[in-house]
């Protein structure tokens, strides 16, 4: 019977100790992952981590207790990997010992800083006094001075002529005090003198207040003043009450801002001191605010309630801080996609994709307005193909490849129904330089001139007139434009276009653009001869 | 003394705005590496084939060790260059080793097979030799040279000349002074 009980008690037992071990595992694993930064979230530990790199450095600190190696050889082999980044807390030692000083050093300093300045401000302006005295009454400071006399106050008496005879004490005592400090050499001469200055002033103005009192007071001020009064000291200590009440608030202050700017926010619209303090509004804050990361996210909250408005003034504030952010860039073409600005949008995913050439985004948004607004197809396919090998398998991607099916399918029926509209024209678009946007005048006539690659002068193949043309332009030559009656409008032929001043396409007068496509001869049928005119005739 | 005091203050206030801006440039998310220079963390790699490759056995060759995932963008930007440069190395003594790192196994294969990608991969399912190696930001890669030396580690997407540049010096164990950068997204 016996020996069944304690059976029984040591299945009871065994697993109760098995699970204060793994308690106590799991406590040292903890304490350890708190010690050391996540690296993908940054601002947080190992231990509050929900990521799966978190997760994955948890169960390596759990393997490496389990086989016996100290907490202290589980962080050294962190710090192996990921340097002293690693710590939360960097180790005081070396460099990383200066972290630990210097705020200190620097609170230290501030505190004294606030002190001697408090202190400076509190001598050079006592209760307001005025710093101009009759001169009569400094020479009679002077002379005081020079007599040597004892004029302490008695510590029973009382009333407004003790509070003025006591200050009169402590001025004269404070000037022999700097006589004493300049002969000691503690003072430089320019300090002395302003000091003293101001003290002979102050002591004067004293002299002048209990002149208008008592005149006796002054001769005979140990046997003056019965009425009671505050005291010189009370008012020394109010000045120590305001500085530390003062130091108080600062700190007071500086621990709610550093505390509001280091929490998680709730919302973009969320600022450091939040809308109690500032009572900022997401409007204000797309013209005020400074901080990308919060002016995208304002952007893109606005574009996905279609605030249009609202999200170009943030993509046009992100990219006056900075002038290639893709995304912003990418943003914006799809704004003026959906408005129909097909060129403008073409331009600006082309911005996006030259700061970055694999940007989702810009990719997707310029494949779109060339399949839809411009019909470029085999633009289109090109952009669309290569966001597919970027993106990774999931719904996103199934959606391009699904466009892209159905792109690829009309471009076989277009080709097929449409080849001879799609093979004698010329499509393209015209920009001008944006050094020479500013010195153009508005009008103009532009020509876009077709010339035979294989011939050399006479009239050209085909001419196109566009008045007063808006730029970004889009443009299509066909046989319409031809000049020469008769003839086939195919082949290679050179591109040039001519913003003209006067309108006569004979005359090149100064101040008229001309720009060459950078790629000629071209095949008639050609897409995307873009031109940008960048060139003026002097 | 006025000149003095001003020259101070604007000495002040010229190293704290120095400070200040060299804080600003630089990447809070980029963590330097301790380990190049240094021997390469040993490992043994269970590849999608089944076999097991070890480092200690690649002792003598060039190891051209690249962490990467399917679901991030720029390990597919360079994952064609990859497979390029494996195809013009592979007759020398060079390896290339793909680690597969916080992925599905099926997703990486579909992604070995969307690239045709040839040299040997494996996954770390554990994430072991990911840490072992620092791994933050992928695809990361490390050079490897034949004594078993990191003689090179670069983050984001490689290019063609950033790879043959730096498998001709791992050949002669030349130790890069400083990292590579290129695009790269932060592990999860």
């Amino acid at each position: 019977m016996t020996r069944w009980f304690i059976l029984l008690i040591s299945f009871w037992l065994i697993p109760a100790s098995l699970h204060a071990e793994s308690v106590d595992l799991q406590e040292q694993v903890r304490r350890i992952a708190a010690e050391l930064r996540c690296p993908v979230c940054q601002a947080l530990s190992v231990a509050d981590s929900p990521s799966e790199m978190a997760q994955q450095m948890r169960a390596i600190i759990q393997q490496q207790l389990k086989e016996g190696k100290s907490p202290d050889e589980v962080k050294t082999y962190f710090i192996s990997k990921y340097g002293e980044w690693v710590m939360l807390a960097p180790t005081a030692k070396g460099f990383s010992l200066l972290i630990w000083i210097l705020p200190f050093v620097a609170l230290g300093g501030g505190i004294l800083f606030v002190v001697f300045t408090v202190r400076r401000w509190v001598k050079s302006k006592p209760e307001g006094r005025s710093m101009e005295a009759d001169p009569a009454l400094v020479q009679r400071v002077k002379q005081d001075l020079a007599r040597r006399e004892d004029w302490e106050v008695a510590p029973d008496l009382e009333g407004p002529q003790a509070s003025l005879l006591r200050e009169r004490a402590r001025l004269y005592r404070e000037l022999q005090e700097l006589e004493l400090d300049l002969q000691a050499g503690k003072l430089s001469e320019a300090d002395y003198h302003e000091s003293r200055q101001r003290s002979e002033v102050q002591a004067a103005n004293v002299l002048k207040e209990l002149g208008s009192m008592v005149p006796a007071a002054i001769i005979n001020p140990v046997k003056e003043g019965t009425a009671k009064s505050s005291q010189p000291g009370s008012r020394r200590s109010w000045v120590f009450a305001a500085t530390a009440a003062f130091l108080l608030l600062f700190g007071v202050t500086l621990g709610i801002l550093l505390s509001n700017s280091l929490r998680p926010r709730t919302s973009p619209e969320d600022s450091i001191t939040g809308d109690f303090l500032t009572g900022t509004s997401p409007e204000v804050t797309v013209t005020q605010g400074g901080d990308l990361e919060s002016l995208i996210s304002q952007g893109r909250d606005a574009y996905a309630r279609q605030d249009w408005a609202q999200a170009i003034a943030a993509f046009k504030k992100v990219l006056s801080i900075n002038s290639s952010h893709p995304e912003a860039h990418a943003y914006m073409g799809l704004i003026l996609a959906g408005a129909g600005h097909s060129d403008a949008a073409l331009m600006a995913f082309d911005r996006a994709l030259s700061t970055d050439p694999n940007y989702a985004m810009a990719l997707w948004g310029n494949g779109m307005v060339l399949y839809r607004q411009k019909g470029d197809l085999s633009g289109a396919r090109q952009k669309l193909q290569k966001l597919l090998t970027l993106l990774p398998p999931g719904p996103e991607r199934e959606s391009v490849q699904k466009t892209f099916v159905e792109m690829s399918n009309q471009k076989e029926t277009q080709l097929a129904g449409q080849a001879t509209v799609m093979s004698d024209r010329i499509h393209g678009t015209i920009s001008i330089e944006p050094i020479l946007k500013t010195k153009r005048q508005g009008g103009g006539i532009l020509f876009i001139i077709a010339r035979r690659a294989t011939t050399q002068g006479g009239p050209p193949l085909a001419v196109k007139r566009i008045a007063s043309p808006v730029f970004p332009l889009s443009y299509s030559l066909g046989k319409e434009n031809m000049m020469i009656p008769g003839s086939r409008f195919e082949g290679k032929v050179n591109i040039i276009v001519r913003l003209d001043k006067d309108g006569d396409p004979l005359t090149r007068e100064p101040g008229s653009l001309i720009g060459n496509y950078h790629n000629n001869p071209v095949e008639i049928g050609s897409q995307n001869v873009n031109i940008i005119l960048n060139e003026e005739i002097k | 003394m006025p000149w003095r005091r001003l020259t101070v203050t604007v000495l002040a206030i010229m190293l704290l705005i120095g400070l200040l801006a060299y804080g600003f440039t630089r990447d809070p998310r980029y963590i330097d590496s301790p380990l190049i220079g240094r021997p390469a963390p040993l490992f043994t790699l269970t590849l999608f084939d089944g076999k097991n490759v070890r480092l200690q056995d690649l002792r003598g060759k060039v190891v051209f060790l690249n962490f990467w995932a399917s679901w991030c963008p720029p390990c597919r930007a360079e994952a064609k260059d990859l497979e390029a440069n494996w195809q013009s190395f592979k007759d020398q003594d060079i390896v290339f080793l793909g680690i597969n790192i916080q992925d599905k196994e099926p997703n990486a294969i579909e992604y070995i097979n969307e690239f045709g990608i040839t040299f040997p991969n494996g996954r770390d399912a554990t994430g072991r030799i990911a840490v072992d190696y620092g791994v933050w930001g992928i695809p990361e890669t490390f050079f490897i040279d034949t004594e078993g030396r990191i003689t090179y580690k670069h983050v984001g997407s490689l290019g063609w000349p950033t790879i043959t540049a730096k498998l001709h010096e791992a050949q002669r164990s030349l130790v890069s002074a400083s990292e590579g950068r290129g695009s790269y997204q932060p592990i999860r």
